[in-house]
C-alpha cells in the first residue's frame, strides 16, 4: 500500500489489535483514512512518529515501509517475535522475505549452509534466530528494527526487550493477592484485542487449562457462536489419554459448538512430505500445529485463537521448577573450572553405558554453573560437547564458534529479570517459544491459509502480569488463569491438566524414519533420544545440498 | 587516521591503486582531519594529495612493526585502515592500544581461504570490513564470525586517464592495421596462473582457422610469461602473441582503445580492475563471470560473460561484429565505476563508521 503523497510504501505481514484505538487517535490528529485497514494505520504512524511509531503497535507483525524521499527501507518485527521476517544481503542487493524458502526461491541467493544454523538446530530442534540454514540468509530479531539505505543494512537495533519488562515487574512486585485479579484483567483485555476481526474466530481447544481459560473469555468478550476444534488421537480413542471428551466438557460449559478432529497413524503418514514441504526450517516438532490447522481449514476457519504461550507467561512448564531445582543443587559445584568436564571422561570411561542411555547426566556439572547453561541442560536435544560425535565435526566446532550458545542464551537475560520465575520465563519465551513454538504455528498456520492469534504472546499482558509474575507459586499462575473466565474452569480440568497428556506422535516420528525396530521403548529418556533420532531425519529432508555430505559424514 | 599498507603512493598494481583511490578520496570528503600512510613498498615517484602524509617504506616485517608502533603511540589516532589482511593483527593491535576504530580492507584471494587465528579475529575485531567484491564479502563471511551488516562492498574505481578516443600510435606502432586485437592487462605470477592468458592462447589457432586475423597483446610482467611464451610456440602462434611487458600509464591507455577484444578469462580475481580500464576506455570485455569478475562485468550488463566451455566461441562470435560504440560503453561503466559513485560508497562507509559511535 502507498501513502497518498507516494512517499512511503509499506509491505505488512500481522495484524494490529489496538488498530482501532490508533485511527482513532490519527484522526483526532486530522488523518484522513482512505481505507479501513490496519495497513493504512502503518503509513501514517511512520509519516508521523518514524522508527519510534513501533512503540505504539499491539499486534504481531513484521513489515517494510520504503521511504522514496530518503531512499531507504524501515523494516520492524514485533517483541515476541511471532511474525518472522528474513533478509539477505549480498553486498549489492536487499532481500526479504516471511519464510527463508521464498528468499531460496527468488535466486541470486548463495545456499552455502550456516554452520551456526546446523549446530543450533541439533542443540535445540529448531534453528535458533538470526541465523537459519543459510548463511546469507538471517532472520531479524524479534523486537527489532532495522534500516537499509545505499550503504547497505544497517545493524538491526533492538527497540523491545523481554528482560527489562521482567526486571522493571520483579523491581516493584505486585501483591500476592493481586495475581488473580491482574490475571483476569490481563488475559480478558488480550483476548477481546484478539478477537478484532472481519471473519468468524475460531479457537484450538486442548483439555488444558490454557485454552479452555481463553474460550471462557471469549465468552466473557461477547462472541456468542464459538467453533472450537480439538485434535485427538485414534489410538487414544476410548482411554484416560484422549483429551476430546474433557474438551468436549469446557465447550460445553461455555457453550461452545465443538469439532472434534480424529487423527489416525495412517493420515500422518500420509501428510508427512507435505508437512516437510510446508516447513519452513527445520523443526522437530509442527506436526500437531499442522494438523489442527488442517481441522481449522476443512471447517471453514480463517482465524483461530490458541492458548501458545500459556507455559511460558504462566509458569507451566516443569522447567520452572527444574532450573532452579538444578542450578542450585549443582551451580555451585559446577562453578569449579574443570570439573564439568573432568567428572564427563571420567563417567564416560568408567560407565559407558549410561553415558550412553543418560547422555544429559554427564552434562550436569559442566552446564548447570549459569542459568544459560542450565536452560541448554535442560532444554538441549544434544548437548555442545555431544554435537563433533553426530554431525561433521569441523562444523560443529565452526558452528559453535558462530553461535556462541551460553553467551547468546544469557544474552537473553539482560538486564537480570531478578527472579527465578522471571528468569526461566524469560529463557522459555526468547529460545523455545520464538524459535520453535511460534515459527511452527506460522508455517503450519500459513500452509492451510490459517491465521493464528496467540493472546497470551502479549506485550501488554506481559507487562500487566511482570509484577506478580515473581510470586507465581507452582501451579499459582495456571490456577489463576482458570479462574479468569466469569464461570472459571471445571475442576476436573485444572486437575486433570495437571498431570499432562501424552501424544503419540513420538511413536509414530519414530516408526516415519525406519527406525522402530531398534527398541528404544518408553524408557523415561526414550522420548529424548527419539527427538534425536527425528531431528537427523528432518535435516536429512532440509539440509542446503552441498551441506548434506558434510554433514552425514560422521 | 593511520594507514596500515603493503603499498599506496607510489607502489604498484591493482592494491596499491585501491589504496590511493580510497585514501584520497577520504581526504578528500573530510571525513577524516589527516592521514598518516605506512607502506612496506613505494618504489616509484609520487605526489601526495593535501592532509595525507606517507612515511618512508620499510620492508622488513619486523622493521615495519616496530615503525607503526611507535608512529601510532607518537600521535593521536582515531582511525585505523588496514589495507591487507595480512596486516590486520598489528592493526588490531594498534586499535586496542588506542582505542581507536578499525576499518579492514579486503582484496581477492587472500581472503578467501580461512586465515589464520590471529588474522581472523584481528578482522573479527574491526568496527567496518570493506570488500572489493561481493565474491570477497561472502568469503569472508565463510570464516569470520561477525555481523554481517558490518562487511560492505565498495567496488573498485577507474581513474580519469582511461577514457575511449585515439590508439592509432599504438596501432602502428605495433604494426595492427587490419588485424582483430585481442588484449589481456595482468600480472603473469606463476604461483597464481589464474588470470587465464593459457585460454587464450590455446583458442587462438582456431579463430585464425575461422579467417580472424588474430593478435593478442599481453601486458604485464611477471615470471610466468617464459612459460606462456613457450606455449604460444608449441601451439604454433607465437608470431600472433606479443609479450609487450610493463607499459606507461598513456600507452596502456592507447593499448586499451586499440583492442577490438579485452579478454581476461581469470577464475581468481578479486574484482578485476583491468576489466574497468577496457571499458572505460569503450573496449568490450569478455571473461567467465567467475569470483569478482562477476562484479566488474556487472553480472553481463556491462561485460559480457561466458562459461569456460563456451569461451573460445564467445570469442569468434564477438569478434564476427564490428566493435561497438566505445562512448556509450565507456560512460556506462564510469557512471557505475567512476570516481564520484566510489565516493559515494566511501563516504556512505564512512558515515556508517562515525555513526555507530
Amino acid at each position: 500500500m502507498t501513502s497518498e503523497d507516494g512517499r512511503f510504501v509499506v509491505i505488512f505481514n500481522g495484524e494490529i489489535y489496538n488498530y482501532p484505538q490508533l485511527r482513532a487517535e490519527l484522526e483526532t490528529d486530522g488523518v484522513r483514512f482512505r481505507t479501513t485497514s490496519d495497513t493504512e494505520a502503518l503509513l501514517h504512524l511512520y509519516a508521523r512518529h518514524g522508527a519510534d511509531m513501533v512503540h505504539r503497535l499491539r499486534g504481531m507483525f513484521a513489515f517494510a515501509i520504503w521511504d522514496q524521499a530518503r531512499r531507504g527501507l524501515f523494516l520492524a518485527r514485533d517483541p515476541y517475535g511471532i511474525k518472522p521476517l528474513y533478509t539477505a544481503n549480498d553486498g549489492w542487493t536487499f532481500r526479504f522475505a516471511s519464510q527463508v524458502k521464498a528468499l531460496v526461491a527468488g535466486g541470486h541467493i548463495s545456499r552455502d549452509p550456516e554452520p551456526a544454523g546446523i549446530v543450533g538446530f541439533h542443540l535445540f530442534g529448531s534453528v535458533p534466530e538470526p541465523f537459519t540454514l543459510y548463511r546469507d540468509i538471517r532472520a531479524l530479531p524479534a523486537g527489532h528494527i532495522q534500516w537499509v539505505d545505499t550503504a547497505g543494512p544497517r545493524e538491526p537495533k533492538p527497540f523491545s526487550n523481554l528482560a527489562d519488562v521482567l526486571a522493571k515487574g520483579s523491581a516493584n512486585p505486585g501483591p500476592t493477592a493481586e495475581i488473580h485479579e491482574r490475571v483476569r484483567a490481563g488475559v480478558l483485555d488480550s483476548v477481546r484485542a484478539h478477537l478484532l476481526a472481519d471473519v468468524e474466530v475460531g479457537i484450538f481447544l486442548s483439555a488444558g487449562v490454557d485454552s479452555g481459560a481463553l474460550l471462557g473469555c471469549m465468552r466473557d468478550a461477547g462472541q456468542r457462536e464459538i467453533r472450537a476444534i480439538t485434535l485427538a488421537f485414534e489410538e487414544f480413542r476410548g482411554t484416560s489419554e484422549d483429551e476430546a471428551p474433557l474438551a468436549a466438557c469446557v465447550c460445553e460449559h461455555y457453550g461452545a459448538h465443538h469439532i472434534v478432529r480424529r487423527l489416525s497413524e495412517q493420515e500422518f503418514v500420509e501428510d508427512l512430505p507435505a508437512i516437510l514441504e510446508a516447513m519452513d526450517q527445520p523443526s522437530i516438532d509442527g506436526v500437531n500445529a499442522w494438523f489442527v490447522s488442517k481441522a481449522a481449514k476443512e471447517a471453514g476457519l480463517k482465524v483461530v485463537i490458541s492458548g501458545l504461550g500459556g507455559d511460558e507467561l504462566l509458569g507451566g512448564y516443569p522447567s520452572f521448577l527444574d532450573l532452579p531445582r538444578w542450578h542450585r543443587r549443582f551451580g555451585l559445584l559446577a562453578a569449579v573450572p574443570g570439573i564439568g568436564f573432568l567428572a564427563r571422561k571420567l563417567i564416560a570411561a568408567v560407565a559407558p553405558t549410561f553415558s550412553r542411555v543418560t547422555p544429559k547426566a554427564l552434562g550436569v556439572l559442566e552446564y548447570s554453573g549459569s542459568w544459560a547453561g542450565t536452560y541448554l541442560l535442560r532444554r538441549g536435544l544434544f548437548l555442545p560437547h555431544e554435537l563433533p560425535g553426530v554431525m561433521d565435526a569441523e562444523i560443529a566446532c565452526e558452528g559453535l564458534r558462530r553461535l556462541k550458545p551460553l553467551r547468546r542464551l544469557a544474552a537473553n537475560l539482560t538486564p537480570d529479570p531478578i527472579s527465578e520465575n522471571a528468569r526461566v520465563c524469560v529463557l522459555e519465551s526468547a529460545q523455545y517459544m520464538r524459535n520453535q513454538l511460534l515459527r511452527d504455528a506460522d508455517w503450519a498456520g500459513m500452509a492451510h491459509s490459517l491465521e493464528i492469534r496467540v493472546p497470551l504472546v502479549d506485550f501488554t499482558l506481559l507487562r500487566a502480569l511482570a509484577p506478580v509474575i515473581p510470586a507465581f507459586t507452582p501451579g499459582a499462575g495456571k490456577a489463576a488463569l482458570a479462574n479468569a473466565p466469569t464461570v472459571p474452569l471445571p475442576d476436573e480440568i485444572v486437575t486433570r491438566a495437571k498431570t499432562g497428556f501424552n501424544v503419540p506422535t513420538g511413536d509414530w516420528m519414530n516408526a516415519a524414519i525406519g527406525r522402530g525396530s531398534d527398541a528404544v521403548g518408553r524408557a523415561p529418556e526414550a522420548k529424548g533420544l527419539i527427538s534425536r533420532r527425528w531431528s537427523r531425519a528432518v535435516l536429512n529432508g532440509m539440509a542446503p545440498a552441498n551441506a548434506q555430505e558434510q554433514l552425514h559424514a560422521s | 587516521m593511520l594507514a596500515i599498507v603493503t603499498d599506496a603512493f607510489g607502489g604498484r598494481g591493482g592494491i596499491a591503486q585501491y589504496n590511493r583511490d580510497f585514501l584520497e578520496t577520504l581526504a578528500e570528503t573530510g571525513g577524516v582531519s589527516s592521514i598518516t600512510v605506512l607502506p612496506r613498498q613505494a618504489p616509484d615517484l609520487f605526489v601526495l594529495p593535501e592532509r595525507v602524509e606517507q612515511t618512508p617504506a620499510r620492508p622488513g616485517w619486523i622493521g615495519y612493526s616496530v615503525a607503526a608502533l611507535r608512529t601510532a603511540l607518537l600521535r593521536p589516532v582515531d582511525l585505523v585502515f588496514c589495507g591487507h589482511l595480512y596486516m590486520a593483527p598489528l592493526a588490531a593491535l594498534i586499535k586496542r592500544l588506542k582505542g581507536a576504530k578499525l576499518i579492514v580492507q579486503t582484496h581477492g584471494i587472500e581472503a578467501w581461504p580461512r586465515p589464520s587465528r590471529s588474522q581472523r579475529a584481528a578482522l573479527e575485531a574491526a568496527d567496518l570490513v570493506l570488500c572489493v567484491s561481493r565474491h570477497t564479502r561472502s568469503a569472508v563471511l565463510s570464516w569470520a564470525a561477525i555481523a554481517p551488516e558490518l562487511v560492505l562492498v565498495v567496488p573498485d574505481t577507474v581513474r580519469e586517464a582511461f577514457t575511449p578516443g585515439d590508439g592509432s600510435t599504438q596501432r602502428s606502432a605495433l604494426a595492427l592495421e587490419g588485424k582483430r586485437v585481442l588484449l589481456t592487462v595482468g600480472r603473469m605470477d606463476p604461483r597464481e596462473r589464474y588470470k587465464g592468458h593459457d585460454r587464450v592462447i590455446l583458442a587462438i589457432s582456431n579463430l585464425v582457422a575461422k579467417g580472424h586475423d588474430i593478435c593478442y597483446l599481453v601486458v604485464g610482467e611477471g615470471a610466468d610469461r617464459i612459460r606462456l611464451e613457450a606455449l604460444a610456440r608449441d601451439a604454433g602462434v607465437s608470431e600472433r602473441v606479443r609479450f609487450l611487458g610493463r607499459v606507461g600509464l598513456q600507452t596502456l591507455v592507447e593499448i586499451y582503445r586499440t583492442a577490438d577484444l579485452f579478454v581476461m578469462p581469470s577464475t581468481g580475481e578479486g574484482f578485476g580492475v583491468a576489466f574497468l580500464e577496457a571499458m572505460a576506455s569503450g573496449t568490450p570485455v569478455l571473461g567467465l563471470g567467475v569470483a569478482g569478475a562477476r562484479d566488474a562485468l556487472a553480472d553481463g550488463e556491462l561485460g559480457i560473460t561466458a562459461s569456460e566451455a563456451e569461451f573460445p566461441a564467445t570469442i569468434a562470435c564477438l569478434l564476427d561484429e564490428p566493435k561497438p560504440d566505445p562512448h556509450a560503453l565507456a560512460a556506462a561503466a564510469r557512471a557505475r565505476f567512476g570516481r564520484e559513485t566510489f565516493a559515494i560508497g566511501v563516504r556512505a562507509a564512512l558515515d556508517r563508521l562515525m555513526e555507530a559511535t
